[in-house]
């Protein structure tokens, strides 16, 4: 339930915002060191406005700047690439 | 020796001995982590740096104490074997390996160790087996091995500070205290981690990691 409810938190501020959010279910994230990989593997795409690692919901919501996106290819790979399985992607505006 | 082992834990000066079972030995591509561990094998240190998922590079130094009062200086390839990201945890095997030189009372030697890591972690448990093989030429060949189990005793998240009650088994059988039992609290926040023991043959545990 938690976990909708942090979807739908997040659609909301994300249409206010008007810009591309990603909701990224992950498997493996159990610690600090995991978010906090994921979290520099994101800030460092210049494409990311912000990005938010929730170990409770297994959650990595990333925020795109204006008329920026990355597709769900390359969001696989960078969260792979940071050792960790993505499960299901959720896009709002 | 106690003192010796005290003082150079506590100003962190010495050389360090890496705990593997301290953090894995792996982190992000781009990613740069430090482990010392200094506990009754020693002192250690570790840099290495992180370039592709499952590859790690890095510098290993660790003197030796309780036994043999080995030096030894080695580049440290880690290597991701296999992981598996489960909805609620993560478990994977590691492979360490080193090669070097090895100090003694004046002898130095070519040095050469591997060890595996295997582990599995949930945010409120963790296990974890590591044997290590050794060999230092005409100094020293030698095996160890590790356990460790671990409960969390609350579910922390990322911006949490993690806490852990750990227990730690060590069999050794080129030290005099073969095996060796050390409870140990951890604590984990974001990219810091300390963990603090007192072994069954009465020396100090202080371990620490940072990544950045």
């Amino acid at each position: 339930m938690r976990y909708y409810i942090t979807i739908v938190i997040n659609l909301v501020l994300s249409a206010v915002a008007s810009a591309d959010t990603i909701h990224a279910k992950v498997n493996g994230m159990v610690c600090g060191f995991c978010a906090t990989g994921i979290e520099k593997t994101f800030k460092a795409q210049p494409q990311v406005k912000t990005v938010n690692v929730d170990l409770e919901m297994k959650l990595v919501t990333v925020a795109m700047k204006d008329g920026q996106t990355i597709d769900d290819a390359r969001l696989k790979k960078l969260i792979g690439n940071a050792g960790y399985s993505v499960v299901s992607i959720e896009r709002s505006k | 020796m106690k003192r010796k082992t005290l003082l150079l834990s506590f100003l962190t000066i010495s050389f360090a001995g890496r705990s593997i079972s301290l953090a894995k030995p792996l982190s992000y591509v781009g990613g740069t982590m430090v482990m010392q561990e200094n506990d009754e094998t020693g002192h250690t240190i570790s840099l290495d740096y992180t370039f592709t998922p499952t590859e790690a590079f890095g510098l290993y130094v660790k003197q030796e104490e309780n036994g043999k009062e080995i030096l030894m200086i080695t580049p440290e390839l880690n290597t991701l074997l296999k992981r598996w990201n489960l909805p609620d945890g993560q478990g994977n095997i590691f492979n360490m390996s080193g090669a070097g030189v090895a100090h003694y009372r004046g002898n130095t030697q070519p040095a050469l160790w591997t060890a595996f890591l295997a582990d599995y972690e949930s945010r409120r448990f963790f296990l974890s087996y590591e044997p290590r093989f050794v060999y230092d030429g005409n100094i020293e060949k030698s095996f160890w091995q590790r356990a460790r189990v671990g409960i969390a005793p609350y579910l922390a998240n990322y911006n949490d500070l993690n806490t852990w009650i750990m227990f730690q088994v060590d069999h050794h059988p080129a030290k005099h205290d073969h095996v060796v039992a050390t409870p140990l609290i951890r604590f984990f926040y974001k990219t810091y981690l300390l963990e603090v023991g007192y072994s069954s043959n009465q020396h100090i545990m202080v371990n620490w990691t940072v990544q950045f």
